[in-house]
């Protein structure tokens, strides 16, 4: 990763990073991803049997009926996942006919992405309400709700996945084209989503009958925040190597006018933060305030690290654009020899 | 049907981006070089113009992240690549995935609009003055090329003798 100096037309032209898709896309995956991975942790912490203290349930009844909200601060993803899937409806030029893209699953990976995003949401919501709702008939503790719950994980491990993938599969932009790109949005999704389930439960107890729980889960954030630090060098070094335009993009994220996004907001607020401040919880025995600070700092960096990889992907260079730099660069070398020859010249 | 290509010389274009006018004007009516299908790219300082059209690829990635097809190929029509308006959501996904930065987002109708050869007649090769862009047959491409160095290669050999 070594700053090689930057070619004065490429800095001109091509150093340019895409500006097709912004903020609103980067919501879209951030949500998404961050409610995928709550519900994957939520899921396995379901799977193990982790119960909600019973003292702390809110009394809610519908129709005589008591409501259940148990599952409730773990099983919330699908409803960030759906708040997030508008987003990308919004940014499209005509939005009614997202409808086509759905028609059309099979076609590209944004086609591909309704449907997984549908099954997911449709899914999760479906179990979300089996756990809520007080209807006997449902048989909320029945064995065969099992085969909707690991569909509905493996979709969720999906829709995590497809948010890399999603950007891996636009082709022309070496910062995206690759798969570790997908695996760092995975491991930010399963980050962001542990420390979004530990956030939802603070203050309601949730975990004060199992205070190891909450261990285990502050245990995992802290690897995944490792894990993804790790994934992310590993993800940046090797698109510095893969092309010259993946070193522009890297290069522009690390020193270049990026560089508070990634330096500032994804490494510092985003990776450090959060692992040094869960360190003092975990010693602390669980300050609230520690742990709403180090949730959000975590929020807040992977929420710019999706800003950052989608502001920071420049496009490939075509042959042509080479053949105008060589040009360039021998008009460039005339005109220095011209000036250095005839000092009135610049 | 014989299949055409645009062919750009940039070593003639003079950067006057009339190609860019009389494009707005055939598929908007308007005289809006922002909503034109060809981009003259300019390097002032150097006086480097190179016109941008799009080169209807073999290999297709606007065609194969297209989420509706709306882009896709015409092999009736000089094998081009063309976008269904009536088909197209705006999501801007074949932009990103043009490696020559061709298809361009139109503000106005919310669409991705892309050139099309103007259905066989294109208007930047009809209005060039200098002759920078050439439609010519996709397999006769390289031949203005060869016979320049070939005539290159004699005018030389002539100073030999």
């Amino acid at each position: 990763m070594e700053a090689d100096p930057i070619h004065p037309m490429r800095n001109v032209r091509y150093l340019r990073p895409q500006k097709e898709w912004k903020e609103i896309i980067a919501i879209y995956l951030y949500l998404a991803g961050m409610g995928a991975g709550s519900f994957v942790i939520g899921t396995l912490i379901n799977w193990m049997g982790v119960k909600w203290n019973p003292a702390f349930h809110p009394s809610l009844d519908l129709f005589g009926y008591p409501l259940n909200f148990s599952s409730l601060p773990i099983l919330w993803g699908p409803i960030v996942v759906a708040i997030g899937a508008p987003f990308l409806i919004l940014d499209l030029g005509i939005k009614w006919r997202f409808m086509y893209a759905c028609l059309n699953p099979r076609t590209s990976w944004v086609a591909r992405g309704f449907i997984i995003l549908s099954i997911f949401i449709l899914l999760g919501l479906v179990l979300l309400a089996k756990s809520v709702l007080p209807f006997g008939w449902l048989r909320p503790e029945s064995t065969l709700w099992r085969i909707p719950e690991i569909i509905a994980f493996a979709f969720a491990l999906g829709t995590a996945l497809y948010t890399g993938i999603l950007l891996k599969a636009t082709k022309s932009v070496p910062l995206w084209k690759t798969s570790l790109l997908p695996l760092l949005f995975l491991v930010s999704a399963l980050s962001t989503g542990s420390m979004a389930i530990i956030l939802s439960t603070l203050g309601t107890g949730f975990f004060l009958h199992d205070a190891r729980a909450l261990q285990v889960l502050m245990h995992a954030v802290q690897v995944l925040v490792v894990i993804e630090g790790i994934v992310l060098y590993l993800y940046l070094s090797g698109r510095c190597r893969a092309s010259e335009q993946g070193k522009d993009s890297v290069r522009l994220l690390i020193y270049g006018e990026k560089k508070f996004i990634f330096w500032g907001v994804d490494v510092l607020v985003g990776l450090v933060l959060p692992f040094v401040l869960v360190s003092i919880v975990v010693f602390s025995h669980g300050n609230v305030w520690l742990i709403f600070s180090s949730g959000l700092t975590l929020l807040c960096g992977g929420f710019f690290l999706r800003v950052g990889v989608l502001h920071a992907g420049i496009k490939d260079q075509i042959p042509m654009h080479r053949l105008m730099e060589i040009q360039y660069n021998a008009m460039a070398e005339s005109t220095k020899n011209l000036a250095g020859e005839r000092p009135g010249i610049r | 049907m014989e299949e055409k290509v645009l062919v750009v010389d940039q070593r003639k274009c003079t950067g006057c981006r009339l190609c860019e006018l009389v494009c707005s004007v055939f598929h908007t009516g308007t005289s809006n070089p922002s909503r034109s299908r060809v981009r003259v790219v300019k390097w002032e300082d150097m006086g480097l113009y190179l016109p941008m059209a799009c080169n209807h690829c073999e290999q297709a990635y606007c065609v194969e992240v297209c989420p509706t097809k709306a882009c896709h190929r015409e092999p009736e029509n000089h094998n081009r690549v063309t976008i269904d308006k009536k088909l197209c959501i705006g999501c801007r996904t074949c932009i990103i995935a043009c490696p020559f930065g061709h298809p361009f987002f139109d503000v106005q109708e919310r669409v991705t609009v892309k050139c099309d050869y103007c259905d066989g007649d294109p208007q930047c090769v009809r209005f060039c003055d200098v002759k920078a862009i050439s439609f010519t047959d996709a397999d006769k491409t390289n031949l203005t090329r060869k016979r320049e160095a070939f005539l290159k290669y004699a005018e030389s050999m002539k100073h030999v003798r």
